[in-house]
């Protein structure tokens, strides 16, 4: 009988793996679906998880091609004379960013291809590595505002421009975090915080704070502005990942559309025009 | 000038740190995120309002990002964090938000306000914007990565 089972190759026959346990091209090829989708999902860039991926494989003794899509990563592992080799399609993993798990992946990769742990053990840490906790909530709640308000003065706004900021920015933020708990479609938070954000804001027109009002008000919502899924975009795009590129820029503007559409929506209540 | 320029330092290192914090970077990054930032968005300060140089914002972006990159990039191993961890969240603070929801409110606009001239106007708007922002975007990741591309060696092992 001529069939073979691919999935359990074992990779023992192949001395450039130098790895202590041999695992299969299967095992391989489904955690570094798992590591990409995770990769991917805590907002890295194309070109890092390409690399990120290589490396691990390689260090197992085979070779890995993917393609990455906007929400899915088509991974193939293979053997380097072609004789076997495992495909596997994941979808990437829904969450918020988290440049805490993309470095310890990032640095996961390293040790696996310097240390050569087997494959068992890399998993273990894996698994550890996902459950990095996110940064304390109130903590990120107080740092936004803040940020939000430096803002502000970045922007010469007066000090009551930045206090008025500061409170509108911690009251958006801290219902963006109820709704998106809540499990609230993303974009409808933007327009939801965005408007309540500017109604806040152009309490200052309306008590006239201070000389700068208006700044207040322009403001208030940046701390909404998708910056990394716009810089990712960019840096996808330059490294010839026109799809993801593609894929990215149009999340992040269609997220500006909704902050600005709160936005509208709050000026326009309070009576107050963009321009 | 000077004062001003380490007015808009610290408060873009404070921005930075806030902005940061919402994409969940590992705790050492901040400190790094802070300085990178500060000395970026101060360079963009001088090079957009001294007399001395005076330019546009979008070559001003460029340029403080390339700053911001190659800072990035020579301190990440410190920290033993991909340089993107350190780059992205200091060039928040530079991400023009005002001119991306600009374009948006002035096309709106455009649609709201039929008549030609009304029209035009807002378009004009909504272009500029625009323009301005997808450049600034453009110019700031290109600044800001080209480093890494420089310094290969350094920064895609800095987690090494």
């Amino acid at each position: 009988m001529s069939n073979i089972d691919i999935s359990t190759t074992q990779l023992e026959a192949f001395p450039e793996g130098e790895i202590g346990e041999s695992a299969s091209l299967k095992e391989i090829c489904l955690f570094l679906s798992e590591y990409s989708a995770w990769l991917l999902g805590s907002g890295a860039t194309s070109i890092r998880l390409e690399k990120n991926v290589r490396r691990m494989a390689e260090a197992m003794g085979c070779h890995a091609e993917m393609t990455i899509l906007p929400r899915h990563i088509h991974m193939t592992v293979f053997l380097s004379d072609h004789s076997d080799s495992y495909t596997y399609i994941i979808a990437t993993h829904p969450m918020p960013i988290s440049f805490d798990i993309n470095t310890k992946l990032s640095r996961l990769s390293w040790s696996m291809a310097d240390d050569k742990l087997p494959l068992k053990d890399v998993q273990k840490q894996f698994d550890k590595i996902i459950k990095t906790a996110p940064t304390n909530k109130y903590l990120v709640l107080f740092l936004a505002s803040c940020a939000n308000a430096a803002f502000c003065r970045l922007f010469t706004g007066d000090w009551a421009a930045v206090g008025v900021v500061f409170i509108s920015t911690l009251i958006g933020f801290y219902i963006k975090q109820l709704l998106t708990q809540l499990k609230v479609d993303v974009r409808l938070v933007f327009i939801i915080c965005a408007f309540i954000s500017s109604i806040l804001a152009s309490t200052a027109t309306l008590f006239s704070f201070g000389h700068t009002p208006d700044i207040a008000v322009g403001t208030s919502v940046l701390y909404l502005v998708p910056g990394i899924p716009f810089l990712n975009s960019f840096s996808d795009m330059l490294n010839g990942h026109y799809i993801c590129a593609f894929g990215r820029f149009v999340h992040a503007v269609v997220l500006t559309c909704c902050l600005s559409l709160g936005l509208c929506g709050g000026m326009l209540l309070m009576h107050l025009s963009m321009f | 000038m000077l004062l001003q320029v380490l007015q808009d330092a610290l408060f873009a290192a404070i921005a930075a740190i806030g902005f940061a914090s919402i994409s969940n970077p590992p705790k050492k990054a901040y400190l790094f995120c802070a300085i990178i930032a500060a000395v970026g968005h101060s360079a963009r300060y001088l090079l957009m309002n001294s007399s001395l140089f005076d330019i546009h914002i979008v070559a001003a972006s460029t340029i403080a990002a390339f700053i911001v990159g190659t800072l990035a990039v020579l301190l990440s191993p410190y920290g033993k964090m991909p340089a993107e961890t350190c780059l992205f969240p200091s060039l928040l603070p530079m991400i023009p938000g005002i001119y991306a929801y600009k374009a948006f409110g002035s096309l709106m606009l455009c649609l709201t306000h039929g008549g030609e001239t009304e029209f035009n106007h807002y378009f004009f708007l909504f272009a500029n914007n625009g323009l301005t922002c997808l450049f600034i975007l453009l110019g700031m990741v290109v600044g800001g990565t080209l480093p890494i591309f420089f310094f290969k060696n350094i920064s895609f092992q800095a987690t090494r």
